[in-house]
């Protein structure tokens, strides 16, 4: 604080007042590159070949790590209600319990959160590193728009592919549960499927991939905005793939508290 | 001190320009002009501001004040889109090359042509092969990454992306800091030539006095903020400007 | 110069230089399709693959939930997969699958069970001595409502009340109104 700044209760008023004006700030630039993304992303020209790239580097090669993260959250869910729920014979409702947790929540919520570590933190450090080594003032010079260039293939594979990783995981998470119930119970696999399918409305599958659509570009967003806006070289690219990977899992989290509630309402 | 040494219209003209990042003034209004078709070496010690004088022109980064003219038209404060446009006429070389590093040789070279101009992209990488063999770098790179190559060859590849487009304004910064003075010769010759037969105008920044000498008509120094000296190349030996002579003779007595 | 901290591959590498991660993809991928088109073959004509499916009317399901089993002899043959109403008789509709290895004769009854005071209820299926087997997709149409527990006791309790409504029930196998011999078993 420079000379002269109020001490005492002005000054924490004041502090909490810049903190404030600060978070209204960022949240007002976040929302305005958001926007501008949006636009690029809907709007003629597009890039097909980096459109189709990010789809590979977000979609297909995130495949192991979401089925390997719902194989076993379906497997540990099953295995919660077995030895939990027994003091209300919860485990007659294993499948469908699994089904429910899986398809609404933990499918949605897990990939994403897995996209954010593995997608989000890349995005930052590309762009981040595009922008320090003046790659992105180049592309410019080069008459071609970043924006529609970096920024809206990300948007859009990120958006696109996270609700498409989520229905396997959805998948491959049933399959983990019924594993467990197969070991533990001896429920038959038929009637494990039979009951989850029997049970799922096509509703609570469909909520959960309209979040991870959102999900999905927050993820897009916080990398694409942080790695645009590193400064401070190698370093600056540093804590921008962190910023990316902190701020979209718990945008991802508070996203996910607000989407069920209102899907709750519905 | 800043006179206009030759009476063609400007091409591109810096117009009492300030840029600072927070305390530290860089460019205190700075006042320069090139004539069309001239070639402009642009001289000064490092962290002088020569690179920012460049990204200002080019709207890579905003002045805090001034104006800059492009054939006479104030294009400080364009939109993006059209700016985006006006570089169709325009090359930069970057200090450091700033290669698109998930694309092979062939594709940042032809990078205007396949993302803006829509040409295809076997004639693209046909065009990139010729612009690669002026800055005499053979077929068997177009397929290699700019990671897979030395700073100099990056700096080359740089220098044949700025020009493949047939630009009217090029910009080079440091075209030739890195190389060997065989290549640094080649290079300094595609400059003249791209000036002379194509009559491009040119910018470069160097701190080689010998490229200097070879490839400008113009010598402006930039020092503090402000041009502090501006003439023909031919006279810089009968400069008497302290910073100009310290960099003739190499000796830095005097010049703080 | 270029970073020598980040490398990023170009789009035609991707696959090339990711070449576990895109094994591993298309691992993932073809286990998820696998398991969806063995999913929906069992879920399809409930009988391709161990299990097939079976309904009973009741007119009483109390507490019965999807997912509870089904047993015959105490021993766990199936399980609940839907419970639904019949908007034109309001009996409720339950759904069950059942082991292929289990073939029900066409004349066995079907009885809602209660596991206890608090607990859910379930499904016991008492075989009958007909020679022919119920068909998947099928229906078990002797069936035995739930007993309301608690409307027994207030008739054994106070028997001069209004007539208790005897459990409605969709057979005339359960015309009887259910005993209390189920009690004994909690
Ligand atoms: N993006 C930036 N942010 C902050 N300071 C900068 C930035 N770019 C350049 N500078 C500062 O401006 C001054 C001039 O830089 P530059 O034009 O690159 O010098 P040079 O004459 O060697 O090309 C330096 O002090 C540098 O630190
Ligand atoms: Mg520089």
């Amino acid at each position: 604080m420079e000379a002269g700044a109020p001490t005492g209760v002005i000054g924490l008023v004041a502090t909490i007042g810049r903190a404030t004006l600060g978070g209204v700030a960022a949240i007002g630039k976040v929302a305005n590159f958001a926007g501008r993304g949006i636009r690029a992303a809907v709007t003629p020209p597009w890039y097909p070949r980096q459109i189709l790239g990010q789809f590979m580097a977000v979609g297909f090669l995130s495949l192991p790590v979401v089925g390997l993260t719902a194989w076993f959250t379906g497997a540990a869910l099953a295995l919660n209600i077995y030895s939990g729920g027994d003091r209300f014979n919860a485990e007659t409702v294993m499948p469908q319990i699994v089904a429910l947790g899986i398809a609404r929540e933990l499918g949605p919520v897990l990939a994403a959160l897995m996209l954010a570590g593995r997608v989000a933190s890349a995005m930052a450090s590309e762009i981040g590193a595009m922008r320090a080594t003046e790659q992105v003032d180049a592309m410019v010079t080069l008459s071609t728009d970043p924006r529609r260039y970096l920024i809206a293939p990300r948007l859009i594979a990120a958006t696109i592919s996270l609700p498409l990783l989520t229905l396997i995981a959805d998948i491959i998470g049933v399959a983990g549960g019924m594993q467990v119930s197969k070991l533990l119970i001896d429920l038959s696999p038929s009637i494990y499927i039979i009951n989850t399918i029997d049970f799922l409305r096509s509703w609570d599958v469909e909520s959960g991939l309209i979040k991870s659509a959102v999900f999905g570009f927050i993820i897009g967003l916080m990398g694409c905005y942080h790695g645009d806006h590193a400064q401070g070289g190698a370093r600056g690219v540093g804590r921008a793939t962190t910023a990316a990977m902190v701020s979209s899992a718990v945008l991802i989290l508070a996203a996910d508290y607000v989407l069920t509630s209102i899907f709750a309402r519905l | 001190m800043t006179q206009t040494p030759n009476l063609a219209p400007a091409k591109l003209e810096w117009r009492h320009v300030t840029k600072r990042f927070g305390a530290n003034k860089v460019l205190d209004g700075l006042n320069l002009s090139v004539g069309k078709g001239r070639s402009l070496a642009l001289l000064g010690r490092s962290g002088q501001g020569k690179s920012v004088t460049i990204k200002v022109a080019l709207g890579l980064m905003r002045a805090d004040g001034g104006a800059v003219l492009l054939d006479g038209v104030d294009v400080t404060h364009l939109h993006e889109r059209e700016r985006r446009a006006s570089f169709a006429g325009i090359g930069m070389l970057f200090q450091g090359a700033a290669l698109f590093d998930s694309l092979s040789v062939w594709e940042n070279v032809g990078f205007r042509l396949i993302n803006a101009d829509g040409t295809t992209r076997r004639e693209a990488r046909d065009r990139a092969i010729e612009a690669l063999a002026l800055v005499r770098l053979g077929p068997e790179v177009a397929d290699r990454y700019p990671a897979e190559l030395s700073g100099g060859m990056q700096k080359r590849v740089g220098l044949a992306r700025a020009i493949v487009g047939a630009p009217s304004l090029l910009f080079f910064d440091e075209p030739t800091t890195g190389l060997d003075p065989i290549t640094a010769g080649a290079i300094n010759e595609l400059i003249v030539d791209k000036v002379r037969s194509l009559g491009c105008t040119a910018v470069s920044i160097t701190h080689d006095l010998t490229s200097a000498r070879m490839i400008a008509d113009d010598i402006a120094m930039l020092d503090h903020g402000k041009i502090v000296w501006h003439g023909a190349a031919a006279d810089l030996d009968h400069a008497d400007h302290p910073l100009v002579r310290a960099f003739v003779t190499g000796k830095g007595d005097g010049v703080e | 110069m270029t970073t020598e901290f980040y490398t990023i591959p170009g789009q035609d590498k991707i696959m090339r230089a990711h070449l576990g991660e895109t094994l591993m993809g298309f691992v993932v991928l073809a286990f998820a399709g696998l398991f969806l088109a063995y999913a929906l073959g069992v879920a399809g004509l409930g009988g391709a693959h161990g299990a097939y499916g079976l309904t009973a009317r009741f007119g009483e399901a109390g507490g019965l939930q999807p997912g509870a089993k089904v047993t015959i002899s105490g021993v766990k043959v199936g399980s609940v997969s839907a419970v639904t109403i019949d908007p034109k008789t309001f009996l409720a509709v339950i759904r069950v699958s059942m082991d292929q290895a289990v073939q029900v004769p066409s004349d066995s009854t079907a009885k809602i069970t209660s596991d206890g005071l608090l607990g859910g209820s379930h499904i016991a299926i008492a075989p009958g001595g007909a020679a022919d087997n119920l068909k998947p997709g099928g229906e078990i149409s002797n069936t035995q409502g739930t007993v309301d527990l608690f409307g027994l006791i207030g008739q054994v309790m106070r028997p001069h009340d209004a007539a208790p409504a005897p459990t409605p029930s969709a057979t005339p196998a359960a015309k009887t109104p259910a005993a209390l011999p189920d009690m004994g078993g909690q």
